[in-house]
């Protein structure tokens, strides 16, 4: 190890199952260092987080840390209790206790120097989750600090924050960095590797693909092209027929507070049109402004000629299917059958069918619609039998069985195999053939060109750009969703 | 961990298992092998039901063994006589529990539709004339609850707990607290509602009606469907467009209805109205639903069940009488049975899974 490398890691190997998640990747942490570490989801980032941090053993390869090299890590999802005081969450294993009580003085007296550094201005007797959100992230990295690290793990730590708080943010790394501390920063935002890194690391399907450059060094569009890789480009778009009837959705000048601003689109009937933007960019929200979950302060929405879908319920009767990224927790009823499940939106939500069909009728249309989407399960299947593939087509199989005009889907193959996948994007063009209007957002990119006329870009709110065409390109959609003041210094 | 992502956490990992929860399920299995993944639902609806029946049965044969005059039809009647109130209000709870909804006010519905209908008969209204208003009030009051729920966006269980006390305080004002009497008992209503048409009491047909057309209702109709859709999965249930708040509106008000009822019954038999009856039935009802393969995770329902752990409940007190166990011990055998029946039947369950 060279001096002032506080950790080095090399050739890490890690398989899930059959699926290698870090195939040889190597990493180099030097103090007083801001290291990013970029990827595209899947890429392996939270393996090697995870493995660095010493919560997940590899399979192979070395990790070396310098001697009394404590590691933090901030994670991703807050692990913080909103309920308890500021005070308590910094002292979540070991707090300091006087005559077995609570030792709120000396809790205080540790906490108040780092939370200072920090440019955390609370009271400790504050609860927690009355803190706004950046505020609370300081007080989960105050917590990591109280460990005094050497490597600090800053695993997305802005993907939820206003743009203020990330400014914040840097000057605190910059603090850190001065006393010698070690940073690894992953993240999806390239700006934030722009403006806070000194070196950055790419992984790609668990390899590195630039190995700790300086920043110096490289450009947005290039740390793109290192993410994506050199993958084949796909065929052109085949031109569909467009129905000539007034769009089924229409959205125009729709204004969400803070969320949404002045974002307008429309997607006609035999139309594939994705969204697509970092976390928090809004594409998100404008299916859920499509799907009836937002309500809307300023600009005009229609949803199958009626107008603002008000309620969840509003948008299935105005025609809209609509298919979720966490298909267990709002999609399905897994312990139910397959009919029972199929059958929820056309009978039991619309009430097609009547209120007391025979059960058989009910069974017979399921296996239609099952047999359609070549679904391997019986009618009578609890749906936790089924595998994950076959699961997503049950809940594509209860909005077939409505016959929808617009179908909104939220990473409609999350988790699923590539043969699933290749299925459900046949579906999707067979329902646009049939004169359905689809809005699809993936975390996917290749899935968006494939299957996609046209992307609405958004950024911070805003459709900053349409990708169709030639340009409907992965590359181009991964720099276009970029931050414009990034993107376009480049 | 909500109940559902642990249901499914389970579910997933039986099937990763190969289906087996355990040797005992794997023995099962071989001894049927006929015992296939996609089989019509009949089926499952007689297992729901099987374990709190045969609990049931063992007990009326644990009581009548040792002393046969438990078998005779007077006493087995008159013990099912005595749980016929709480049974209809388990019937309707059967609903609320199934959309992982609570309805504790049955106790308190009770005593003020009681209170409302002796009121009406004994300020002259014709005796069969107040029932209806007795329903509607019953209706009326499970609406309120459903809409309170769903406008405060509080528990129904927090709701019900305040409407309770509300609907009993009502009851006892309006019969400033007394036992409202001087009804006319000579009327057909006394005779004939409070009476046994058929050498059985008018009440136990209306439940053995009330029973046949609730189960319709819960397994074969949308209403029904819709209930059990949202126990099992509400966030689902609202991305498909059920109508969950309207639902709820629904099932509350048949809670009600089914409570109404029982107090109308009531009415006929005692020939009074006791505002301070029906103190603690809520929570037999409960029970009697939970002991009838009801879970409190909601998303399915038996009310078959719900009426046979009612019988259960009177069946043990009547039977500690045989056993001349002194009265003071009976909420403590009570409580005990509530455990070893409610024991038996998730034993019963578990190794019922196997089909599935």
């Amino acid at each position: 190890m060279a001096h002032g490398d506080i950790l080095v890691a090399e050739e890490l190997v890690k398989s899930y199952g059959g699926v290698r998640a870090l195939d040889g990747a190597s990493i180099r942490l030097s103090g007083g260092e801001v290291h990013a570490l970029v990827g595209e989801n899947g890429a392996g980032k939270s393996t090697l987080v995870r493995i660095l941090s010493g919560t997940l053993g590899a399979d192979g390869g070395t990790v070396r840390a310098a001697k009394d090299a404590r590691i933090a890590v901030v994670s991703q999802e807050l692990s913080l209790f909103p309920d308890l005081t500021v005070r308590e969450n910094l002292f979540p294993q070991h707090p300091p206790l006087r005559l077995g009580l609570l030792d709120r003085g000396a809790m205080d007296r540790a906490a108040r120097p780092v939370l200072a550094e920090l440019g955390l201005d609370v009271d400790p007797r504050t609860e927690l989750g009355e803190l706004p959100l950046a505020d609370q992230q300081l007080t989960e990295i105050a917590r990591a600090l109280l460990r005094r690290p050497k490597l600090l793990i800053l695993d997305e730590p802005t993907s939820a924050l206003p743009a203020a708080a990330v400014d914040r943010l840097e000057r605190v790394l910059r603090t850190l960095t001065d006393r010698g501390i070690a940073v690894l920063y992953v993240t999806h935002f390239l700006d934030e590797v722009m403006r806070f890194a000194q070196r950055v690391t790419v992984l790609r399907d668990g390899r590195v693909a630039l190995a700790g450059v300086e920043r110096a060094e490289v450009d947005v569009p290039e740390l793109v092209s290192a993410m994506l890789g050199g993958r084949p480009e796909q065929p052109p778009r085949r031109a569909r027929s467009l129905v000539d009837l007034p769009p089924p959705v229409v959205l125009s000048e729709v204004t969400v507070p803070g969320r949404l601003t002045d974002v307008t689109f429309t997607v006609r009937a035999g139309e594939v049109v994705g969204v697509a933007g970092l976390q928090g960019a809004g594409h998100l929200d404008a299916l859920a402004v499509v799907c009836g979950r937002t309500a809307v302060s300023g600009g005009r929405v229609d949803v199958g000629g009626r107008g603002l879908p008000r309620s969840l319920r509003d948008a299935v009767r105005a025609g809209v299917a609509f298919v979720p990224s966490d298909r267990k927790r709002y999609g399905l009823m897994v312990d139910r059958t397959v009919w029972e499940n199929t059958t929820a939106v056309s009978w039991l939500a619309l009430g097609r069918g009547g209120i007391a069909p025979s059960r058989s009728e009910l069974v017979r249309r399921t296996v239609e619609l099952t047999e359609r989407l070549r679904l391997r399960g019986g009618p009578y299947d609890l749906v936790a039998r089924l595998s994950g593939g076959n699961q997503q087509k049950v809940v594509f199989a209860k909005w077939l069985a409505t016959e929808p005009k617009i179908v909104v889907l939220d990473d409609p193959t999350r988790g699923v195999d590539v043969g699933v996948r290749a299925e459900m994007h046949r579906i999707v063009g067979e329902l646009a053939a049939g004169g359905a209007a689809v809005l699809i957002a993936s975390t996917d990119l290749a899935e968006l060109t494939e299957v996609c006329d046209r992307v609405l870009v958004f950024v911070r709110g805003r459709v900053t750009e349409e990708v169709r065409g030639e340009r409907l390109t992965e590359h181009g959609l991964a720099v276009a969703m970029q931050r414009p003041e990034v993107a376009a210094s480049d | 961990m909500t109940e559902t992502e642990r249901a499914v956490d389970d579910a997933e990992r039986a099937r990763e298992q190969g289906g087996g929860q355990g040797r005992l399920t794997r023995r099962w299995r071989r001894l049927r092998p006929s015992a296939r993944a996609s089989e019509p639902v009949p089926r499952r609806w007689v297992r729901d039901e099987f374990g709190v029946l045969l609990v049931l049965g063992l007990l009326i044969a644990g009581i009548g063994i040792p002393y046969p005059d438990f078998l005779d039809t007077n006493n087995l009647l008159s013990t099912a006589h005595n749980s016929v109130y709480i049974s209809l209000m388990a019937c309707g709870m059967v609903f609320a529990l199934s959309m992982r909804e609570v309805d504790l006010s049955v106790g308190g519905t009770y005593a003020m539709c009681l209170v409302v209908g002796a009121l009406l008969i004994r300020d002259g209204t014709a005796p069969w004339l107040a029932v209806p208003v007795m329903l509607a009030t019953g209706i009326a009051l499970g609406v309120f609850n459903a809409l309170v729920t769903t406008l405060l966006a509080l528990p129904s269980f927090i709701v019900t707990l305040g409407t309770l006390m509300l609907f009993r305080g009502v009851g006892l004002a309006l019969a400033d607290g007394k036992q409202i009497t001087d009804l006319p008992l000579n009327d057909s209503f006394f005779t004939f509602a409070g009476g046994d048409p058929g050498g059985v009491p008018f009440a136990l047909w209306v439940l053995l009606a009330v029973i046949v057309v609730l189960t319709v209702v819960l397994s074969r109709t949308r209403f029904g469907a819709r209930v059990r859709a949202i126990g099992s999965n509400p966030d689902a249930a609202a991305f498909s467009g059920i109508p969950v708040v309207r639902t709820r509106i629904q099932a509350l008000a048949l809670s009600g209805l089914t409570t109404a009822c029982a107090a109308a019954l009531a009415l006929a038999f005692y020939g009074a109205g006791d505002p301070t009856l029906g103190q603690g039935y809520e929570l037999q009802a409960i029970a009697a639903c939970i002991i009838g393969g009801t879970p409190l995770a909601g998303g399915r329902g038996s009310v078959v069940g719900a009426v046979a752990g009612a019988m259960i409940l009177s069946v043990v007190a009547s039977g500690l009488v045989f056993f001349e166990v002194p009265i003071n011990w009976t909420s403590f055998a009570t409580g005990g049975v509530i455990l070893v029946a409610v024991a038996a039947d998730s034993a019963l369950r578990r190794t019922g899974r196997r089909r599935r």
